[in-house]
């Protein structure tokens, strides 16, 4: 095995797939009259390079037939040294990173052509594409990164181009603090994340995660079971699970998942990027990233935590998702949700079927929130569910290509998401019944809300056009009383290409679902129990959530906007609180906000008393002081002392002066006087 | 008696004297001059006094003696120009009155 | 000798006196023409013959003539005699003289500081100075100082028509 193989001269130049999208950033940000026509251009050039280089990474790792090890390809360099340490980063291409980083740029190209159709008639134009530009540059940075400081650079770089994009129209309030909401609660996950690093490089003494010597940290997780860590665990368990609570925040795992449906503030191409096919993935590619860490140790509770975080926050938000009016917001849910999946199922043990419903959820989520962009500019920035409906006649295309996508996200046979939700139940049902029943409840309800979907917005009568209070009339087409509604249409090709494209892959890529486990060099392959019971299971419950969903929205569909969700009136109470998202936003507000406020009106106190009391004390003793040194130094003796000289001088020259009388004569005088003195002083002596 | 050299210098300190007196006393501007031509005179007589009493061979006195007349006539050259000229201003050559550079 | 030493005392002394405490100018300055003929005398009687000449050629050629045209320039147009005032008033002015006269008479009285400072044998007076002698003296030994006096004479002259000369320009 010591031949050079392809990849080892792939890895060097894997830096070039996010280094397209940078240098593109780069430009946009330093051309001086903004032009659309080559921000475009420049972005989606860029991601289209990218894309070809990751897809050349991605093909050389098939390599072909069998492999029993997994291809990997490490590049390390020395960033910079400082006395005998020296700070290394490094880039490998394997598996994980060639499937990432190919779903990346791929997604994100065909992402990046509809976003020139959704914000087209934005003026900030420019500065979307640029911070596009710069967020897949980060994100591809991250996905081939073989160091942890490096990962972690690029992992605060994407948090910082989520804020940025979240909060693009920064002038409404709501995505100002949307974006800061974003931005914050992430960063409690990342103190975990970072104490991670600091404990890995501790007990290993190094960040490197594989290295061609064998000391990568990773590498290195054997030796790690044999140290302590805190609460029980060994040290391998203790920095996986510091870790995990950075993932925790990124991919919006409860209780830090309160970031996610406020991002919807953002434009939609960023909520189809970020927040559903890329950034949030990062926690769960991360994960996976450092799954070496995580299984060393088999009796640890954090593999169990993981699991149980996951079905938590699926079922969690799937129940919140039943009851939402915004279309996004109903997408951020159940992105929320299908993290859960995946993260339950790297707890349940088994990373190729976490890391596959990662690849394909991409595919579909993206999909669904392309197709709500479509949506929401076919009907002119209309966002709420209830005020559309009947749009399959208007926008065809769309209608089409989202219905694939919900088919997918249900986990309907055959297309992708059936394959991939399959696995992860399965993987679950192997760990945990409980779980794997409570994650089946969870993919009924997410079948149910996304027919409901469907039916309110694609079925029945068009009713964007209504007045706010119910009339009964039917509105006029293009003549709308007060709002001026006129018809809904289908959207340019350069937003629905990319929808379509996609719609072709949430079909066909389920298909290589027995492959990826091959592709990751999982060891699994026994023989699986129970897998035709989980199956059946996975179909059954599905469709009924396709059915239930059709008796309740499809039979009769609402007339008018304001008409009163069906749901609501069955389940009444709990409709409320589920559309309220269980009040976890007031939670925190009453508890965490207020300590924060109340600590920092103490120190606020604190400052002005204490602090200002004793500078004031100073400043008091120092004007006293200077009052004194004033009044008896200064003005008594230093003024009145110079004073008194100056008089003296000046009386003194006035007596002299007199000796200069202008006459010449009496000068004469004197010197003659003079020289007399002198010369009986002579004669004298 | 013998004429002696100190006879020479009590004559030549006299009239030296009424110089001096003269300079000092008279409001005249010219008079004043007179006065110190008077001076010069006798201060030249001291002189070839000396010469003709301890150094009659070297003529070094007499060299001076033709030295000090010609600085003096210079002198009172000057003199009386500034004379003129200051007559011209102030129209009369009362040295009381000339008193403008008082300070 | 005596006799010519006492009388050319007396005719300088007298002149000297009367120069300076006549009351009109033109006195004075005849007075002042006397003093110098006894000046000159006494340098005839101190064999500085060639000395005498010279004085009498300048001091009376020159100087009192300027001082004639001067006297005769500022004169005021309504008479020139101002109240007499002969060593009036300035008390101290004669005190000073009287001082220094005395300090003088003084040293000359104590004749031991002065012969410290002099040669202490008589001069050979057999030696007579001739003119050439002068003359060769000034311009071998002492022909420096004679340049010098030459630039000194002629800065003289310009400077004293450069002063006396600008009001009549300035008249025009």
């Amino acid at each position: 095995m010591s031949e050079a193989r392809y990849i080892d001269e792939l890895v060097r130049q894997q830096w070039l797939i996010p280094f397209f999208p940078l240098v593109a950033a780069a430009i946009q940000s330093l051309l001086k009259r903004p032009s659309r026509k080559l921000s475009a251009t420049l972005t989606i050039g860029a991601m289209g390079l990218s894309c070809i280089f990751a897809l050349r990474a991605f093909f050389a790792t098939l390599g072909g037939g069998e492999h029993t090890e997994v291809q990997r390809a490490i590049w390390n360099f020395t960033w910079f040294k400082f006395g005998n340490t020296s700070l290394d980063l490094g880039l490998i291409l394997d598996p994980l990173t060639a499937g990432m980083a190919a779903m990346v740029s791929f997604v994100g190209f065909w992402i990046f052509v509809n976003a020139t159709g959704y914000m087209d008639e934005d003026e900030n134009f420019t500065r979307f594409f640029c911070f596009l530009s710069l967020f897949a540059a980060s994100m591809l940075g991250l996905v081939i990164s073989n160091n942890l400081l490096l990962l972690f650079m690029c992992w605060e770089l994407v948090g910082l181009c989520s804020y940025l994009l979240i909060g693009f129209w920064y002038f409404k309030p709501s995505a100002a603090a949307a974006m800061k909401k974003a931005f914050i609660t992430t960063r409690i996950g990342d103190v975990g994340f970072f104490l991670g690093i600091l404990m890995l490089y501790w007990k290993t003494g190094t960040l490197n995660l594989y290295a061609t010597d064998g000391t990568g940290a990773l590498q290195q997780a054997g030796s790690l079971v044999h140290l302590a860590g805190w609460w029980g665990l060994s040290a391998a368990s203790t920095i996986a699970f510091l870790l995990f609570i950075g993932a925790m925040g990124k991919s919006a795992q409860f209780p830090l998942h309160v970031w996610l449906p406020d991002a919807m503030e953002g434009p939609t191409p960023v909520s189809a990027l970020i927040h559903a096919a890329t950034m949030v993935a990062a926690g769960v590619f991360m994960v996976g990233r450092m799954y070496p860490l995580f299984i060393a140790e088999p009796g640890a509770w954090v593999m169990d935590f993981v699991m149980w975080i996951g079905c938590f926050t699926a079922v969690f938000s799937a129940t919140i998702a039943v009851a939402q009016f915004d279309i996004k917001r109903v997408l951020a849910y159940s992105t929320c949700s299908q993290l859960g999946f995946m993260v339950m199922a790297l707890g349940a043990g088994n990373l190729a079927a976490g890391q596959f419903h990662l690849l394909t959820h991409a595919f579909f989520k993206a999909l669904l929130f392309l197709g709500s962009g479509c949506v929401i500019i076919g009907t002119h920035h209309e966002q709420d569910m209830r005020k559309m409906g009947g749009l399959r006649k208007y926008m065809p295309i769309t209608f089409v290509c989202y219905v694939i996508g919900t088919l997918a996200l249900a986990g309907v046979p055959p297309f992708a998401g059936f394959f991939s939700k399959d696995e992860v139940l399965l993987a679950t049902f192997q760990r945990n019944r409980l779980a794997w029943g409570l994650a089946t409840f969870a993919a009924f309800l997410t079948a149910f809300y996304m027919t409901r979907q469907i039916f309110m917005v694609f079925f029945g009568r068009w009713r964007g056009g209504d007045k706010e209070h119910a009339h009964g009339h039917e509105a006029h087409e293009d003549h709308g009383h007060g709002h001026g509604h006129h018809e809904p249409h289908e959207v340019s090709w350069n937003m629905w290409l990319p929808i379509a494209v996609l719609s072709l892959f949430a079909i066909g890529f389920g298909f290589f679902s027995h492959k990826f486990g091959n592709y990751l060099g999982a060891q699994e392959g026994e023989a699986v129990a129970g897998k035709p019971i989980v199956m059946g299971l996975s179909i059954a419950v599905g469709l009924l959530g396709i059915f239930l969903g059709w008796l309740v929205y499809g039979r009769k569909t609402m007339e008018h906007a304001s008409d009163p969700d069906p749901l609501a009136v069955n389940l009444g109470g709990l409709f409320t609180v589920l559309n309220r998202k269980w009040y976890i936003d007031e939670f925190y507000e009453a508890t965490v906000f207020r300590f924060t406020a109340a600590c920092a009106m103490f120190f606020r106190l604190f400052d002005k008393l204490v602090v200002d009391g004793i500078l004031h004390v100073i400043v008091f003793l120092a004007l006293v002081i200077s009052q004194i040194f004033r009044g008896v130094g200064d003005e008594f003796f230093i003024n009145g002392g110079f004073d008194a000289s100056c008089e003296s001088v000046r009386l003194g020259g006035k007596v002299l002066a007199k000796l200069q009388s202008g006459r010449v004569q009496n000068y004469f005088r004197v010197l003659s006087l003079g020289a007399a003195i002198l010369l009986l002083i002579y004669f004298f002596t | 008696m013998n004429v002696s050299l100190e006879h020479y210098l009590m004559l030549t300190a006299f009239v030296f004297a009424i110089g001096l007196c003269g300079a000092l006393s008279r409001k005249n501007a010219i008079i004043v001059l007179m006065g110190i031509e008077i001076m010069f005179n006798a201060g030249i007589l001291n002189f070839v006094a000396f010469w003709h009493y301890k150094y009659f061979v070297s003529l070094t006195a007499q060299v001076f003696a033709i030295f000090a007349i010609s600085i003096a006539a210079a002198e009172s050259a000057v003199g009386l120009a500034l004379v003129i000229a200051v007559y011209r201003h102030y129209r009369s050559v009362d040295l009381d009155e000339m008193r403008s550079l008082k300070g | 000798m005596e006799i010519a030493f006492w009388i050319l005392s007396a005719i300088t002394v007298m002149g000297a006196i009367m120069a300076i405490s006549l009351r009109n100018v033109m006195h004075c300055l005849l007075s002042l023409i006397l003093f110098f003929f006894g000046i000159a005398g006494h340098y005839f009687l101190l064999h500085a013959e060639f000395l005498g000449a010279v004085q009498i050629l300048i001091y009376i050629g020159a100087v009192a003539v300027l001082i004639a045209l001067a006297t005769m320039l500022t004169r005021h147009i309504t008479g020139e005699e101002g109240p007499r005032e002969v060593l009036g008033g300035k008390w101290w002015a004669g005190m000073g003289t009287a001082a220094i006269i005395a300090g003088l008479l003084w040293a000359i009285i104590r004749k031991d500081a002065l012969a410290r400072l002099l040669p202490t044998e008589a001069a050979n007076i057999s030696y007579t100075a001739l003119v050439g002698d002068i003359g060769r003296a000034l311009v071998a030994d002492w022909v420096v100082p004679l340049e010098a006096m030459a630039v000194l004479l002629t800065a003289a002259l310009i400077g004293a028509v450069v002063i006396a000369l600008e009001e009549v320009i300035r008249k025009r």
